[in-house]
């Protein structure tokens, strides 16, 4: 075993150490119970300093967002086959997707039997399902038409009628990412500052649903970008684009 | 009455059984205190709940994997938001401030202490950082929150690297018994 790492345990705990050297101190944590006993006697004393700090309420929306996130964070143990359905360039109707959502939820009914009920396609359907009750009460959407490399994918942001109802975009033809990139949808304020309003993995699906977990009005213009990362300021290239359209004015 | 409120450690197992209703319940629990922590290290509101988002469904993700002898859920927890906002922080800050001044310019939490005051580990915490020596209060600190390697202290502060190790290891044994006394 490696010698013992006490000197270091307080840096560690404190995460004052470079990358390298906290992955070395958690290998050898790994492999040594008096050390990993000693750090996690550290990391409570460290685990009280956020009791310092004078609390701050974040935004109600915020706890909102996290549970959307995780509810449609949905394990897929097993990639699902490659559907035959293609959406080319053509862009999305209201009727046509709902249309072709009933159809992939009666070929996700084929799969089930086939596929022996993965997860992945329950949850396609269960979201599917929800999209179509959304669609049916009404709204607003918006095209996305891709840019340079995303030219023939595309993005329809929809804005349901009923309270309640989550925003979402819908993917059609996404494009393998480049490497560490970050697709990101942001929603744009007349003042130009960018809201973040949803990361996301591709699927591998000819059509992918994304929900964002803010609300529309008041932004005039929505985008994808490909991030770095999936937080902080937007820096990436816009890759899509859309103006959202003011709501009709009341007679 | 009993309180009915699930330990963290059954939340955790909850969570890794994909249960929404634990999330919930843990983000009632510590969101208020991820956040602030993230807002203090990166003073920003936005980025702040990026964080926070962003370790909520780390731990959800993650819960499987949780081990106790790492320590306690809120402590993981908290290390995963600590880490996610330092990371951002160091790679905004593509160089750190050479001045001490600026280092310690960042937001402060001198006006904090009568909300600490509610409870007694709160309380606790509070005094025995202050009662720390200030170079070791300032280490913590500087380490902590602003995000600085132990290295780059050194150079900050103008002391050998052994001494920087040593503020740490004296400061954080100083808050560590005063916790003990009130447990």
């Amino acid at each position: 075993m490696n010698e013992h790492v006490f000197d270091e345990l307080e840096a560690y705990a404190l995460g004052a150490l470079d990358r390298a050297d906290a992955e070395r101190i958690a290998r050898h944590l790994g492999a040594c119970e008096s050390c990993r006993a000693e750090a996690a006697a550290l990391a409570e004393v460290v685990g009280t300093l956020p009791e310092t700090v004078t609390p701050r309420d974040p935004r109600p929306v915020l706890r909102d967002r996290i549970l959307a996130a995780a509810r449609t964070d949905t394990p897929r143990p097993t990639p699902a086959p490659a559907r035959q359905w293609s959406f080319g360039r053509v862009r999305l109707s209201r009727v046509a997707f709902v249309g072709l959502a009933a159809s992939v939820i009666v070929l996700g009914a084929a799969d089930i039997d086939a596929y022996q009920r993965t997860t992945a396609i329950t949850a396609q359907r269960d979201q599917l399902y929800a999209l179509i009750e959304s669609l049916r009460q009404g709204g607003r959407e918006w095209y996305m038409a891709g840019k340079d490399t995303f030219v023939g994918a595309g993005g329809t942001l929809y804005d349901p009628r009923a309270d309640g109802k989550q925003p979402f975009v819908l993917f059609h033809d996404l494009p393998p990412m480049p490497a560490g990139k970050v697709p990101t949808i942001w929603l744009v304020s007349p003042d130009s500052t960018w809201a973040r309003a949803a990361t996301f993995k591709p699927n591998g699906q000819d059509i992918q649903a994304v929900p964002i977990n803010m609300e529309v009005a008041g932004f005039d213009r929505c985008a994808v970008t490909l991030e770095d990362s999936p937080w902080g300021p937007r820096y990436g290239t816009v890759v899509m684009e859309s103006r959202i359209a003011p709501p009709p004015t009341q007679q | 009455m009993p309180d009915q409120q699930p330990p963290d450690d059954a939340l955790l197992a909850s969570l890794a059984a994909r249960d929404l209703g634990a999330l919930a319940t843990l983000y009632d629990r510590y969101g208020r205190l991820a956040y602030s922590l993230a807002y203090r290290i990166l003073g920003e509101g936005e980025a702040a709940e990026d964080v926070v988002q962003d370790a909520f469904l780390s731990a959800w993700r993650g819960a499987g994997s949780y081990r106790r002898d790492r320590g306690n859920p809120r402590a993981w927890l908290l290390s995963i938001v600590h880490h996610r906002a330092v990371d951002i922080l160091r790679r905004k800050t593509t160089f750190r401030p050479a001045p001490l001044e600026m280092a310690e310019s960042q937001p402060s939490d001198d006006d904090t202490a009568l909300a600490a005051e509610k409870n007694v580990e709160h309380r606790t915490v509070r005094e025995a950082l202050e009662a720390l020596p200030q170079a070791q209060r300032r280490t913590i600190e500087l380490a902590y929150f602003g995000g600085y390697t132990h290295v780059e202290l050194s150079e900050l502060m103008g002391v050998p690297l052994g001494t920087v190790k040593g503020r740490m290891r004296i400061g954080l044994q100083k808050m560590r018994r005063a916790l003990e006394r009130t447990r």
